[in-house]
């Protein structure tokens, strides 16, 4: 490549609509990201055919479900009986993936009678193989273990049934981990410049905002004042934590050339939806609640810990929904994909 | 290429059925598995003529997409998709604004032309990507879906870094080109390769194909073309970021951007390791903060 290039200029016309696409997405005209020339200002990929509210909606179900998890299992060894019915209530709603979740999966196959092919192998390189077995494993537990709690409630041999809902516990909490992250990992690694762009940050944002939304629902439904008063404050901490990620992202966006793509519809909603309402508002809430609590006034706070914790389930849908059609509309862009694939955006060495 | 010796065996019009090794007299190349076999594109003989599209719509029944003009030069397939496994791009070097110029310097073609098609990467991003298994490596080194096995989950759409593969909304699975598998099977040349007159598509065993290209470039080198060069081979654009290299590369005389191709793809593949680990190191991280502030609970109440 060390010739010198003709350049051609776009041509006038946008690309035309493609109604063969399962997607039915259509290439906006060019931007600012790659001023070098283009085909025609038509797509250089092809953006995922997934419906991004089927499938942002389930991410954030394994994410709610898989945190639900981790802090059932949590609860339970750091407080044992004292912990009852949070833990009761975390185990119950990771049933909401195995469920849920599975069906809005298989819902947005394009050939959904076949879903049963996705266990036939069993690979690294695939985040969906990954995450296909992490969730088989996952239900598996978090249904056993939501099964003895139940049997355990109606008076069924309630130590068997509390033995076994501990044992099942711990492995439905490691897979619960993978359950809340391995999306993030599904989205990076595919060509899609906005995704591909920020690998390790964009699963920062994912795992964070799970483990958020996880405690901030658990707090929503927590009647003992002291305990919702430690989940707020794990909610808040996983905001913080999400918050630098997003940053992080963000960074990762501009050093890559991916930017542009963030200014659409989709882009706005990541901004003001996912960070604006499910991060920055609930962290300001919370430490408002916090200042009541310290002025004495602690049930003035109630009102503020219930919509915080709403913005926060808010803005972590809104987060996985935001950065898939962020991510399609960096696809179709041919500025920003051609500016992404640079040689120096290559990774080191290669 | 001068005539095959066996094909003075096969004068007749009307043959009783396929010619052992048929590919043997047209490509000079004999299919056998276990080899890897690819494609050289060889733009600068390429004169737009997309018998490559028919021939391929034809040998695998695949219907029309659009019908209509696009308005881009001649180039109304527009892109690659479920059902174009062959796409010939046009893109006219003069003029400016997408507007042709009237007049045309004598002996100069103002015309670059290219006829895509599905890479058939050595570290194939869509095969790599596929949870199904349905995308996989053949005898031949190529990349093929099986369509019985595939349930159009769409990974492997937004995985292929050239924007090749895509799940048809008709039976709901991914389609692409096959490097015509079964004739492969049955011994011969791939369709499009075999339709094409001027040997623009050129089917072979890859690193003879290679080596052809190499020759080919410093051909036009000394013949006063210095922009050619190749896309896809080793260590060549196209073939960066750990993709290995393409089966189906090409020879190009312009930025590969000007041919919708980018110029430094990546393997997907490689991104999933450090994706994971911070994630599960930031859960982590948040696990421990819980186990903390739920076990501190007990003590800072009382
Ligand atoms: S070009 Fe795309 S569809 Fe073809 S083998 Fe490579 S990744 Fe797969
Ligand atoms: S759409 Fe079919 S070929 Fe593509 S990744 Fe899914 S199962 Fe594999």
């Amino acid at each position: 490549m060390t010739t010198q290039y003709p350049v051609l200029t776009e041509g006038p016309e946008p690309g035309l609509p493609r109604p063969d696409r399962a997607s039915g997405a259509v290439a906006p005209s060019p931007g600012p990201a790659w001023d070098g020339p283009t085909y025609y200002g038509r797509a250089q990929l092809k953006p995922a055919p997934f419906e991004n509210a089927v499938v942002g909606g389930y991410i954030f179900l394994a994410g709610l479900s898989g945190s639900s998890a981790i802090l059932a299992a949590i609860a339970q060894a750091t407080r044992g009986e004292e912990a009852g019915p949070l833990v009761r209530r975390a185990r119950y709603t990771a049933l909401l993936a195995p469920t849920l979740g599975s069906a809005l999966l298989i819902y947005d196959l394009h050939t959904p009678s076949r879903f049963y092919t996705m266990l036939r192998v069993a690979k690294a390189t695939s985040p969906m193989s990954i995450g296909t077995w992490i969730l088989m494993g996952f239900s598996g537990c978090a249904i056993l273990t939501a099964a003895a709690q139940f049997a355990g409630d109606r008076g069924v041999a309630p130590r068997a049934a509390g033995v076994v809902a501990r044992l099942a516990g711990w492995p439905a909490a490691v897979l619960g981990a993978g359950l809340s992250t391995y999306t993030a990992s599904l989205l990076a690694a595919t060509s899609t410049p906005l995704w591909a762009a920020a690998p390790r940050a964009l699963a920062v944002r994912f795992g964070a905002s799970s483990m958020a939304a996880g405690a901030a629902a658990l707090a929503l439904a927590e009647t003992d004042a002291p305990t919702r008063r430690r989940l707020e404050t794990l909610t808040a901490a996983a905001l913080a934590v999400e918050l630098a990620g997003d940053a992080a992202a963000a960074l990762a966006y501009r050093r890559t050339g991916v930017a542009p793509a963030t200014r659409g519809r989709a882009g706005r909603v990541e901004r003001f939806g996912a960070v604006g309402l499910g991060v920055v508002l609930p962290l300001g809430l919370y430490a408002a609640r916090h200042w009541r609590d310290r002025a004495g006034r602690p049930e003035d706070g109630r009102a503020l810990s219930v919509a915080a914790g709403l913005a926060v389930l808010a803005g972590s849908a809104l987060l996985r929904v935001a950065v898939m059609g962020a991510g399609d509309d960096s696809a179709a862009r041919p500025d920003v994909s051609f500016r992404f694939s640079q040689p120096d955006n290559l990774p080191p060495g290669l | 290429m001068t005539m095959h010796p066996r094909a003075a065996d096969f004068p007749q019009s009307d043959l009783p059925g396929v010619i052992p090794h048929e590919s043997e007299l047209t490509a000079g190349v004999r299919i056998e598995p276990g080899r890897s076999y690819g494609f050289f594109t060889d733009t600068t003989v390429c004169i737009g003529c997309k018998a490559c599209e028919v021939a391929c719509k034809e040998w695998n029944n695949l219907p029309a997409d659009n019908l209509g003009l696009t308005g881009h030069s001649y180039d109304n397939t527009g892109a690659l998709s479920a059902n174009t496994w062959r796409h010939v791009a046009f893109v006219e070097t003069s003029g400016c604004g997408g507007v042709r110029d009237t007049v045309e310097a004598p002996f100069q073609s103002g015309w670059l032309m290219m006829s895509d098609v599905c890479k058939h990467c050595h570290n194939a991003p869509c095969l790599e990507a596929c949870p199904t298994g349905a995308l996989f490596k053949t005898e031949f080194d190529t990349v093929v879906v099986q369509q019985d096995i595939c349930n159009g989950c769409g990974y492997c759409v937004p995985a292929c870094p050239f924007g090749v593969v895509d799940v048809s909304p008709v039976d709901g699975k991914a389609h692409k080109c096959t490097l015509c598998y079964d004739r492969l099977k049955g011994g011969l040349e791939p369709a499009c390769a075999k339709a094409c007159p001027t040997d623009s598509i050129q089917f072979g065993e890859l690193s003879v194909l290679q080596a052809r290209a190499e020759e080919r470039v410093a051909v036009l080198h000394e013949r006063g073309v210095p922009g050619a060069y190749l896309y896809g081979t080793p260590g060549a654009p196209g073939a960066t970021g750990d993709l290995g290299h393409l089966n189906a590369f090409f020879l190009l005389t312009a930025r590969p951007e000007v041919y919708n191709l980018p110029a430094a793809p990546t393997r997907p593949a490689n991104r999933v390791a450090p994706s994971l680990a911070s994630g599960l190191a930031a859960v982590a991280g948040l696990a421990v903060a819980a186990a903390f502030l739920l076990g501190a609970s007990d003590r800072r109440r009382s």
